[in-house]
This record gives structure tokens, C-alpha cells and sequence, in this order.
């Protein structure tokens, strides 16, 4: 009884609900549809359709359930898969290929993704320029356009990127929630500092080789996306380190764990964005008075980002993604989201509403085409 | 203090959100902005370089870059020159390339397109091998590399 009424805190009544989520219903209808419905093409009009309405759905359960995590995944890991079939798809029809060829990176043409951003920085600063062989702007996945879109993400929601924003986390995290109890439950906290290692790494090969290191050698998502031509011992290397690194590092170790390792213990973008959760408008916080230390939300995280100092302290640490898996483990109410400056404890429902509106709309909006162009191509097969 | 801190963040949330909302729509004028700051550009170990000499030869035309020597802090000791033909090309490309226009030839080359197979002549040192040869949507390109002087 005390549980329900603790996360009754959030849930909220079934007009109250709608009546949150006819903001979001507006602003996804205006996107998605231009303000213009169009019909003629029934695949298109039914994907749209399904689009608009599942982003619209999942957004008004997290108002009358009162849970984020399980709704927000939901979105992300379709996210995940619906950029990938997209990507592979788009590649399949120009390249006949998921591999680029050299003429490809001699004619800029290959799409940039966020990961690229922290091996740039360097030699953007001493040489102003790009060292990535895509298009600065035009073309598909321009350097400009996803720059700017990480930029003001990162700047609003911080680390929650990583689980809001980033196109890739979704596999991870989706196969880090197939088992029920995780195998491995002992893993040292430290690792999380791991990305900064990689960070480093990839900052520095890349300023002096003048190669995005990251992308060439060891990004896992390659194995879903693009890569190189095998056509070399060099290339078949990197190939094998892909798949080694999507295998272990996303679809194992997560299965294994419950965690995201791939964005805990690899990924340099999340470190970051771990950075910016510093200027963030928006954080979770620990009602120190609520908690009685039951610590669901330390064994719950799964990017290592509350320890059992933290919650003595009353501090979520720099590494939290705003994920809110915390949150709905919690039965006190005492975790929660809120809002730099406002205490803990206080104005929670108006920070949650706040946060959950502003991270929501940015995965909606910038998920929508990749997942109406997945809906469309399933569509197709059907009609 | 502590209203003031409350305000300043709920005044930050705020903005954080009118920030959401008007990234999507204006997406576009701002990539345009931001593709207009000063590091923007591809770098040209990518790009190749900036065109700088244009031979028109009937309906097929040479780009031949400037040289590439760029790194992080002062130009390297090796870089390369890029070449690009474009428009109908014939089957066996043969051209001599005065890369550094002082109006002696550095290099011959020669490119059988039917299979791939390109000859490089080098007529300096400061020639080396060819790093690149490959077909493109345009035509042919070809980066020679080359040692700086």
C-alpha cells in the first residue's frame, strides 16, 4: 500500500494523462506529417500513422503508469534498429553493399555519426578541418546538421543523450534487458572510467594520424552500419575487430550483466557528455530523507552511475544518462528527477513533467524518420 | 540565494526546452550557419586539395589538386597530389602531370580502365608510388604520393 501511493506520486489520472500528452501529440503530428497528412501513398500514410501513434502511446503510459524506463526503451531500441535497417537499406540500394569502397571515402561520401565528434576536436582546433571523408553539408548524414543536433543535445539534456538521443545505445541496452537476473552481478565500478582512457586514446591517434581512429578501428557499431571493403589483411582485421567488439562488448557482456557495457566501458562520446552533465538544466537527484538505502537503484543502473557513496552522499554521479531506471526501482519515491538549482525533494512531479517532455520530444522527432522509412519498407513487403 | 538558484534553474530548464523545440524546425538555417564556421571544411587529406590546374581536352577534363602535406601542427615531410579525370574518358588514360607548376613534368602516368591497371612514371624525386587509383562516380582518380624538397 505504501509502495503504490509512493509511486502514485507520478502516475497520474487518465484525462490528466492525455492532457499532458496533447503537447507532444501536436508537435510529433506537425513533424511527422508536415501539417499536411497525405494519403495517396497508402504505405506512407500508414507508416507515418504508426509512427506517430506509437511515439504518442509510449509518451502517455509514462504519464498514467508513473514509469519512464520501460516506455523510453522501448522507443530507443526501435530507434536502434529502425537507423540501422535504414542505414544498411540506403546502402543496399546505392553501393549494393554494407561495406564503402575507396572511391566512396575519396568522394566524401560517407554518412557522420556522433562518435566522430571527440576525434575532430583536435585537429579542428590546430587545422580547421574535418578529418572525416563525409559532406560538410547535403548529402546523407552531413557533418554540419549532426554536429549542430549533438551540440544543443548535449548541452539540454547532458549525458542523457546517451539515452535519449544517441542512435546506437539502443542495442545495448535492449540486449542488456533479455535476461531477467543478470549472470555476472560483480563488476568493479572503476571500469566506468574507462571511456575516458578511450577518449584520450582516440583524441590523440587521431590528431596525429589524422584518422578517425575510433571509427576505423574499434567502433562496434560498425558491424550494423557501414565498414570497410575487406580487401585487405588490414581491412579483414578491422572487420573481425567490429564484429568482436558488437558481439562481446553489445550483445554478451550486456546479456550477461543487465548493463550497457558498450557505452559504459567503450564509448568516448559518452565521456563526454558525462562532462555536460555538469551544465545540464536538468539531473537526478537523491531525497536523502525519503531513501531508506535499499540500494535497487545502484544494482538497477546500468551505466555503473549511482554506488552506495552516492546515495550516502545524496549525489548521482557525473556518469548518469537520465535513463530512469532508478527512478521506477525506487518504491520510496525518493530518487527522482529534477532540476539544477531546486532542491532534492522538492518540485518532483513539475521536474519529471518538465524533463520527460523536452528528452521525449527529441528522441520523437529525431527518431521519426528512420523509424517511419523502417515502417514504410515493411509495409512495402505487405502491399 | 536559494530562491535565486531555484529561479536561475528553473529559468535554465526552460530555455533548455524552447532550445528542443526550436532545433527541429530550424535545423536546417542553423546547419547552414554552423557549415560556415571557420574549421568546417574536409580536411584535404580527404577532400584531396583544391583544384589547381584545369586541362580541358575534348569532352574530358584534368583536375589536378594541389599538393597535400598537412598536419596537425606544420606541414609533413610526405603528402600526396591528387588527380581526377572527368567526362567520357578513354579507355587508356595517359598524361603527363607538372604538379607543382614550374613548368617541368614530375610524372607520367597511365590507366587502362578496363582492368584497373595503372603505371606510374616518376620524372623527380620528390616523386614516390601511387597510393590511390580507383574508378569514382565522376571517372577516374588517382593520388600519386609525394616527398616534400
Amino acid at each position: 500500500m505504501v509502495n503504490e501511493l509512493k509511486i502514485g506520486e507520478t502516475r497520474k489520472s487518465f484525462g490528466k494523462s492525455l492532457l499532458y500528452t496533447l503537447p507532444m501529440f501536436l508537435i510529433t503530428f506537425m513533424f511527422m506529417t508536415g501539417g499536411r497528412p497525405n494519403f495517396a501513398d497508402m504505405p506512407s500514410a500508414l507508416a507515418v500513422l504508426i509512427a506517430f501513434l506509437l511515439v504518442n502511446v509510449l509518451y502517455f503510459f509514462m504519464h498514467f503508469t508513473g514509469k519512464t524506463d520501460r516506455y523510453r526503451a522501448i522507443l530507443f531500441i526501435i530507434f536502434a534498429l529502425s537507423l540501422s535497417y535504414t542505414l544498411i537499406h540506403n546502402m543496399l540500394e546505392v553501393r549494393n553493399s554494407m561495406s564503402f569502397s575507396r572511391s566512396d571515402v575519396l568522394e566524401c561520401k560517407i554518412p557522420f555519426c556522433h562518435l566522430v565528434i571527440p576525434m575532430m576536436i583536435l585537429p579542428a582546433a590546430f587545422t580547421k578541418s574535418i578529418i572525416f571523408p563525409g559532406s560538410i553539408l547535403g548529402g546523407f548524414g552531413p557533418v554540419s546538421e549532426m554536429i549542430v543536433l549533438w551540440v544543443i543535445a548535449t548541452i539540454v539534456l547532458g549525458r542523457g543523450f546517451c539515452s535519449w538521443g544517441c542512435f546506437y545505445g539502443g542495442w545495448d541496452d535492449g540486449f542488456s534487458r533479455l535476461r531477467k537476473k543478470p549472470l555476472v552481478k560483480k563488476i568493479d565500478g572503476l571500469w566506468k572510467w574507462m571511456p575516458f582512457a578511450v577518449l584520450i586514446m582516440v583524441m590523440l591517434t587521431a590528431a596525429l594520424s589524422f584518422m578517425p581512429t575510433y571509427c576505423s578501428w574499434i567502433c562496434p557499431f560498425k558491424a550494423v552500419t557501414e565498414f570497410e571493403k575487406v580487401t585487405s589483411i588490414e581491412s579483414a582485421t578491422k572487420a573481425g575487430i567490429f564484429l568482436s567488439l558488437f558481439g562481446g562488448l553489445v550483445v554478451v557482456l550486456p546479456a550477461m550483466t543487465k548493463k550497457r557495457t558498450q557505452c559504459s566501458f567503450l564509448c568516448p562520446l559518452g565521456a563526454i557528455n558525462s562532462l555536460s552533465n555538469k551544465i545540464t538544466p536538468f539531473t537526478v537527484k537523491i531525497d536523502k530523507s525519503a531513501c531508506n538505502e535499499c540500494y535497487k537503484c545502484v544494482d538497477t543502473c546500468p551505466l555503473f552511475a549511482i554506488s552506495r557513496d552516492d546515495i550516502k552522499s545524496g549525489k548521482v554521479s557525473t556518469f548518469c544518462s537520465k535513463c530512469g531506471k532508478c527512478v521506477d526501482a525506487c518504491s520510496k519515491n525518493a530518487i527522482h528527477y529534477g532540476i539544477r538549482g531546486v532542491p532534492a525533494g522538492t518540485l518532483k512531479n513539475f521536474s519529471r513533467n518538465l524533463f520527460l517532455f523536452v528528452s521525449f520530444l527529441f528522441m520523437a522527432i529525431f527518431s521519426a524518420g528512420s523509424i517511419i522509412a523502417s515502417f514504410h519498407g515493411l509495409l512495402k513487403l505487405i502491399f | 540565494m536559494k530562491k535565486v538558484k531555484i529561479i536561475a534553474g528553473i529559468t535554465w530548464a526552460f530555455s533548455g526546452l524552447i532550445l528542443i523545440i526550436i532545433l527541429f524546425p530550424g535545423l536546417n538555417s542553423f546547419s547552414v550557419s554552423a557549415s560556415k564556421l571557420p574549421f568546417m571544411k574536409i580536411n584535404p587529406r580527404y577532400s584531396g586539395g583544391e583544384i589547381a590546374k584545369q586541362i580541358i581536352v575534348d569532352k574530358c577534363t584534368l583536375d589536378i589538386r594541389k599538393p597535400v602535406f598537412n598536419g596537425l601542427f606544420k606541414e609533413r615531410k610526405t603528402g600526396f597530389v591528387q588527380m581526377d579525370w572527368r567526362g567520357s574518358l578513354p579507355g587508356l588514360i595517359n598524361d603527363s602531370i607538372d604538379y607543382d607548376q614550374d613548368g617541368k613534368k614530375d610524372f607520367s602516368i597511365s590507366v587502362d580502365r578496363n582492368n584497373s591497371k595503372t603505371i606510374l612514371k616518376p620524372f623527380s624525386n620528390k616523386v614516390g608510388e601511387i597510393n590511390i587509383s580507383t574508378a569514382t562516380s565522376y571517372g577516374w582518380a588517382v593520388r600519386v604520393a609525394l616527398v616534400k624538397p
